[in-house]
């Protein structure tokens, strides 16, 4: 009897699972099938032939992939770099210094956070050409990270609030000023919140559309998915293209993720108190 | 070493007083335990004094010096907290160093300074490991460490055992005494375990709602509580407390018929007073020879055996009392009694101010 709830945990797990991953394995499974599979009637479920055909073609054909992902890279490197720098001190400042006020900018950078980022186009794009900064990296690294600050300030000082006080009035005890205090006791014992903070933001600024959209036109300048989104041209709707290039364009956050995700179960914080 | 001074020390929060008007004179070397429930100002005390909490009225002095404003490394104070606050990404070796090393001690003493310590405290094996990889015990023992390492004028500890298992609590418990007779050093100790502060304390500050109850040696506390407040929160378990009515006779306990000739000593021009009777003080009569006053029939309503003692829950008249009694040979539930309070260790107390009625002179307030 006791059981049962269990199993119809795990069915419901694997449920969501199913539907939430289907799109990603019909993906990938389209990516290996050949033009004639993927239109055949009755549904091809099992690529038939199996083929890499279309791993090949894409780089004989559209080579700008490489440029498309490059550019997300670079893009969502600057960001998230720029983001937990920013994120990090503002977080701290207001979780720990007992500012004035603290929740009251909190919630305001909460509200800021909430306007849709399409509002936001037209004023940005004018003043980014005004300042020469459509179609750069700082362009469209500063828009990403104005975009994903208010998360990483809430997401860090969440995370700093779950470190023990006692250790930084231990290490004023000691004799250490907070800045101090916040580079070698702060930054180390909060490694694994900067690295889950950090990873989400790189994958938010790799998936975002409509700045990298508007912001960059230049196709030797466009991020990933803008560059995939546009590959459809007039009359055909190249499906084996288009999942190819979006698989190769996922691999890369998947890489990452991989790296860190022992930093994020790590939890450092562990034998500092009881 | 040095003496601490607490001249009308105060603290609060915008309308919310968490201390008023402390004045305290420590003495040098001297072991003063801060005891009092959650809430009632013990370590936010403890914490002006290290410099952690900014003090609103008054003035702090250590060794003679005024020392409200200045910088808690400045302040010759080192703290041990209750959940021990050790760097986790460091060695023992530096967490114990870290102060040191700030003040730009050369290399060679510190190592010298750290290594006598962990020889005081028998931590010599474990200074290359990291706080993650100690028990309870051990990491309390390197926060006593980084704390001695610094050689502090004076030393704080804020609840340092209350992380620890029962034993393990005794066992440390011992370490500090035997400690602080070995390096003598003045310490100032919050806890809100009476155990403790009666076995630490050359004197123990009882703290109820930011004000200071009473200030005495731990016999002077338990023998002449200053107020109900502290009769009831030292000793375990605690006082009884009667509400009584005088008469010309002596005190009628109210709401039973039970009338209690005056007690020596004890006197008050109220008409009400809550007497006070502690449980170890009520014994079991046996034989009634002589006619006494104090000798009450009584039905034992339940009994739980402790170990050496017992505890009886008692029925008198329409009223409860608890009584502590040895464990070998007691009655069980049910059973008619007589029992007999001590008159010489009967408390009163004014039920308006809660202050105790003189018996004894008691040492300060």
């Amino acid at each position: 009897m006791k059981s049962s709830p269990r199993f119809g945990l795990y069915f419901l797990v694997l449920l969501t699972v199913v539907i939430s991953f289907f799109p990603i394995i019909w993906l990938i499974l389209t990516s290996f099938k050949n033009t004639a599979g993927i239109y055949a009637w009755p549904i091809q479920y099992w690529p038939d032939p199996f083929t890499f055909e279309n791993y090949i073609s894409i780089f004989n054909n559209s080579p700008e992939l490489l440029r498309y992902i490059l550019n997300s890279f670079i893009v969502g490197v600057g960001c998230t770099a720029i983001t937990l720098m920013c994120g990090g001190i503002a977080a701290y400042a207001l979780s720990r210094l007992r500012l004035r006020f603290a929740g009251v900018m909190m919630v305001g950078i909460l509200a800021v956070s909430m306007f849709p980022p399409v509002s936001l186009l037209p004023s940005l794009f004018q003043n980014f050409l005004n300042f020469g900064l459509l179609n750069t990296y700082t362009g469209l690294i500063l828009a990403h990270a104005g975009l994903f600050l208010p998360f990483s300030v809430w997401m860090l000082a969440s995370y700093f609030a779950t470190l023990p006080v006692e250790i930084e009035e231990a290490a004023k005890m000691d004799g250490m000023g907070f800045v101090r205090i916040f580079l070698t006791i702060i930054l180390p014992l909060s490694w694994p919140g900067f690295v889950a903070t950090g990873l989400i933001v790189f994958i938010f600024s790799w998936n975002e559309f409509p700045l990298a959209l508007v912001l960059m036109t230049q196709n030797a300048m466009r991020t990933a998915p803008v560059g995939i989104s546009l590959y459809p041209g007039e009359y055909a709707f190249p499906w084996e293209t288009i999942s190819t290039a979006t698989v190769l364009a996922i691999i890369p956050v998947l890489i990452i993720t991989a790296i860190f995700q022992k930093q994020i179960v790590g939890g450092l914080t562990a034998g500092a108190g009881k | 070493m040095a003496n601490v001074t607490l001249n009308q020390i105060g603290k609060s929060y915008g309308k919310d007083t968490a201390v008023e008007n402390f004045n305290l004179e420590i003495e040098d070397g001297e072991f003063l335990v801060l005891l009092g429930p959650s809430g009632c100002g013990k370590s936010t005390t403890l914490r002006m004094i290290a410099g952690l909490e900014s003090i609103t009225t008054g003035e702090l002095s250590i060794g003679g010096i005024r020392m409200n404003e200045t910088d808690p490394k400045d302040r010759g104070v080192a703290m041990v907290f209750q959940n021990y606050a050790l760097y986790p990404h460091k060695s023992v070796f530096d967490n114990m160093a870290m102060a040191l090393k700030l003040q730009k001690i050369p290399k060679a003493e510190i190592e010298k300074r750290v290594n006598d310590v962990s020889d005081l405290l028998g931590l010599n094996d474990y200074l290359e490991r990291k706080p993650a990889a100690l028990s309870g015990g051990q990491r309390q023992r390197v926060a006593i460490g980084r704390a001695i390492v610094r050689t502090p004028e004076v030393f704080l500890f804020d609840e340092p055992l209350s992380n620890l298992d029962a034993k393990l609590r005794v066992k440390m418990r011992m370490e500090l005494q035997e400690l602080h007779k070995r390096i003598g050093v003045t310490s100032i100790y919050v806890t809100h375990d009476q155990v403790e502060a009666m076995t630490l304390a050359d004197r123990i500050v009882i703290l109820d709602g930011g004000k200071v109850a009473q200030i005495g040696s731990p016999r002077d506390v338990y023998d002449y509580p200053a107020t109900e407040f502290v009769a009831g929160f030292i000793g375990s378990p605690a006082m009884n407390f009667l509400p009584a009515v005088q008469s010309e006779s002596g005190w009628r306990i109210t709401g039973s018929d039970l009338l209690l000739p005056h007690p020596e000593g004890l006197a008050t021009k109220s008409e009400t007073v809550t007497l006070g009777i502690r449980p170890e003080h009520i014994e079991v009569i046996t034989v009634v020879a002589d006619p006494d006053a104090w000798v009450i029939e009584a039905t034992v309503k339940l009994d739980e055996l402790l170990g050496a003692d017992a505890l009886l829950n008692l029925s008198v008249q329409g009223f409860d009392l608890l009584a502590r009694v040895s464990g070998t040979d007691f009655p069980e539930a049910g059973s008619k009694v007589h029992i007999r309070m001590d008159p010489a260790r009967i408390h009163g107390f004014d039920p308006a101010t809660g202050l105790a009625l003189s018996r004894e002179p008691i040492s300060e307030r």
